[in-house]
């Protein structure tokens, strides 16, 4: 923008070259910082793994209860699997602050959609989708939220699981994992659904468990405290506190 | 954030004015499209992995849209970026149905998906998209973008993660380039259909962005067909 | 009569109890104070004729311009008050030239109509795209044009509603020239036909002498396109118009003597 009172004074040498009263003018020195605002740069407060899968009948979820700040386990009941109505259940990771302000949102959106009373209820599909723009809308103004969230539910019977991040990036896949989930668990995951691609309710708790402790012995900012979350066609169940079955035995060829 | 990392301190480079953001609004999901135009059919093939980095995130995503019985677009790159374009450019051609009483051709999907992206020049959907359908004529064609909406005609074309790794294999097999004693024949779409397998199998094994099968849409004037195939899944 | 109308007559969006916009229909009136222009679609091409009305010979006749070019492929003809034309035809110009520049195609007939309809029906309270229109456009257009669907002839009035017809006549003598278009008018009319035809008929409505210098003639091809009549062609094509055995101010000949006049050219 030109300004037509600078018009009448002198124009600068060259551009941040040296001027009356300092050296030289580096980039970004005179910057108006009236006009800056600050977004949410990084997370703070932060939730670890997210662990999904689908099983025959329902899909499965798990998360710790723990929201760390930095390398500090700073909040130690921080429930992050959540029950949006009878068909939804979704996971959070990241930004614990982030994740509790799309919740109410999302809790808002559910009470609004049971004020109506026309017997609709949101869908799993729909409510991933919807997470997509939200994410996506907001990663655009450069002030993302910083989460990853897993909606899992029943879409007309048939299992749904889909993930959204904090770019909008968004998938559908029968096994899902976020953090160093993805890592550690995934491939374990994976491994069982391919040798039975229908576990049972039983099967699918088993693998979960399991998957938990290994999270909790290798991931340095697990917990062992989590919850689980299952849909099935009988309802959801969001269980907790569980322990990780800690197994320190083989501790002693560690020094 | 910044102000935790450690770096050296320059007190004349200090500047008073905010430092840049971590945040990056893209992602680079990888993904390869491939596709070959003959006289009277098009095909095109992407693979089905979704990655970021070392990881997969799906095995099983398809990168192919079908805009109409004509034409499909395929898209790899930055798949949030992906599921928003491919819904605008739904949500267009739908309008443009109703407002013009009928479909959109090949070359207005093709022109039209050039100026959808250009008007994010400053903020671009980072996909490289590649465009086929059959022109007015009934002839196969492709089209493939840059980012920012340039757009090129071509009778073949390799883009995404294994663009530049399978263009010049491409250039070999289906154009007959740097080649002596060759006679230029149209190739039939058997022979299409093999090239292109064949392709993906060799982008499998030297890129990891790519593999654990593809998506293929064969398109003629019969209509569209689906066919996939398997690929290498380490 | 006026009495009973006055009460809502006034605003563009108050119907009248027996559900009429006066103000619409008023537009639509404004129409029949303007000259007769002629539309024609025959298979190889569409023809547009229109009357200038010479006020003064001190006017420079060729200031008046009637019949524009939309795009290559679209030509209008305007009837009314000029100046609201020239607004339309802009829009007309901006959507055709926005179609191609983002499908690369040109727009149809019909679409490039429908766009100027939506502008022609802008009158009224103003909403988030600004001002409003305080009263509706007092024009009547036909658009010409080539596009998929072959040629084409559109008309469309002050209430936005566009129609598509096989030949129109918009204008002061439009009734008289719709009656004579009916009876002329058969599918296998060749375009030079349909020229003599509509130069014919203008003739006999126009309360003018019709010369070179007082009529406007553009043709419409799938080969040649937009193509605007030049004084000799005009005069070439009047040579085909079989003088008027009626004098000036006589009601327009019967459909038998055009039809007659037709066939001899």
């Amino acid at each position: 923008m030109i300004n037509p009172t600078d018009s009448f004074g002198a124009p600068p040498l060259w551009k941040n070259g040296p001027v009356p009263g300092a050296f030289y003018n580096f980039p970004g020195s005179n910057v108006d910082k009236q006009h800056i605002s600050q977004h949410s740069q990084a997370p703070v407060t932060t939730a670890t793994s997210v662990i999904a899968f689908a099983f025959n009948s329902g899909v499965i979820i798990a998360g710790d209860l723990l929201a760390s700040y930095g390398s500090l386990a700073r909040f130690r009941d921080c429930p992050r699997i959540m029950k949006v109505n009878d068909n939804i259940i979704l996971g959070a990771g990241g930004d614990y602050g982030d994740f509790q302000y799309v919740k109410d949102f999302i809790e808002q959106k559910v009470i609004d959609e049971e004020c109506l009373d026309d017997g609709f209820k949101l869908k799993p599909k729909s409510l991933y989708c919807w997470l997509t723009r939200i994410m996506y809308n907001r990663r655009s103004r450069f002030d993302p939220f910083w989460n990853t969230f897993v909606v899992g539910g029943l879409q007309d019977g048939v299992p749904f699981l889909g993930t959204v991040d904090k770019l909008g990036t968004a998938y559908e896949d029968k096994a899902i994992c976020t953090g160093y989930g993805a890592h550690l668990a995934l491939p374990l995951i994976r491994d069982a659904l391919d040798k039975n691609p229908l576990l049972s309710e039983v099967e699918a708790v088993a693998l979960l468990k399991k998957c938990m402790e290994v999270l909790y012995y290798r991931d340095a900012r697990s917990f062992p405290k989590y919850q689980i979350g299952i849909i099935t066609e009988d309802g959801i169940k969001i269980e907790g506190p569980i322990d990780v079955n800690q197994k320190w035995e083989l501790a002693h060829m560690i020094h | 954030m910044s102000a935790t990392v450690s770096r050296p301190y320059f007190p004349d480079y200090a500047a008073n004015a905010p430092t840049k953001h971590h945040f990056s609004p893209y992602a680079d999901n990888g993904g390869s499209i491939v596709a070959i135009a003959g006289d009277d059919y098009v095909v095109i093939a992407g693979d089905t992995r979704l990655s970021a980095g070392f990881q997969i995130y799906t095995r099983e995503q398809n990168k192919l849209f079908q805009l109409t019985n004509t034409t499909v677009l395929g898209c790899a790159g930055c798949w949030c970026d992906t599921l928003t374009l491919t819904r605008l450019l739904s949500a267009r051609m739908q309008m443009y149905e109703q407002e013009h009483n009928k479909t959109m051709s090949t070359t207005a999907a093709a022109q039209m998906l050039s100026t959808i992206l250009y008007y994010k020049r400053f903020f671009p959907y980072y996909i490289s998209n590649m465009l086929v359908g059959l022109d007015d004529e009934g002839k196969g064609c492709v089209y493939s973008y840059d980012p920012i909406g340039h757009c090129e005609k071509a009778k073949y074309r390799a883009g995404g993660s294994a663009g530049a790794l399978l263009q010049p294999l491409l250039d070999n097999q289906v154009g007959l380039k740097n080649m002596q004693g060759i006679k230029s024949e149209p190739i039939p779409l058997e022979r299409a259909l093999a090239i292109l397998k064949d392709v993906f199998i060799s982008a499998a094994e030297r890129d990891i962005y790519t593999g654990d099968g593809i998506h293929i849409n064969i398109i003629t004037k019969d209509g569209l067909k689906s066919d996939s195939f398997q690929l290498r899944k380490d | 009569m006026f009495l009973t109308r006055s009460e809502y007559d006034r605003g563009v969006n108050t119907f009248s109890p027996e559900g009429r916009l006066f103000q619409v229909e008023y537009a639509i009136e404004a129409i029949k104070l303007g000259s007769t222009a002629i539309g024609i679609c025959t298979r190889e091409g569409v023809v547009l004729a229109v009357e200038k009305r010479i006020t003064s010979p001190l006017m420079e006749p060729t200031t008046i311009e009637k019949i524009v070019e939309v795009d290559k492929h679209i030509g209008c003809v305007v009837s009314g008050l000029m100046a609201d034309s020239r607004t339309m035809i802009d829009r007309a110009r901006v959507e055709c030239q926005n179609h191609w520049f983002v499908y690369n195609e040109r727009m149809t007939v019909e679409s490039c109509a429908q766009a100027v309809s939506n502008l022609a029906i802008q009158f009224g309270d103003s909403d988030d795209d600004g001002a409003a229109m305080s009263r509706p456009f007092g024009v009547a257009i036909l658009f010409a044009g080539i596009d998929e669907k072959g040629p084409q002839l559109y008309h469309m009035d002050p209430s936005g509603t566009f129609v598509q017809f096989d030949a129109k006549a918009i204008g002061s003598g439009s009734e008289g020239a719709q009656q004579s278009l009916q009876e002329v008018y058969h599918r296998s009319m060749t375009l030079a036909e349909a020229t003599t035809a509509s130069l014919t008929i203008l003739k006999q409505v126009m309360e003018e002498k019709l010369n070179s210098t007082n009529v406007e003639v553009m043709t419409m091809t799938p080969k040649g396109l937009y193509h605007m009549f030049t004084k000799e062609d005009v005069e070439e094509a009047l040579k085909n118009v079989a003088p008027l055995e009626h004098s000036r101010g006589d009601t327009p000949a019967t459909g038998s003597g055009v039809q007659a006049k037709t066939s001899s050219a």
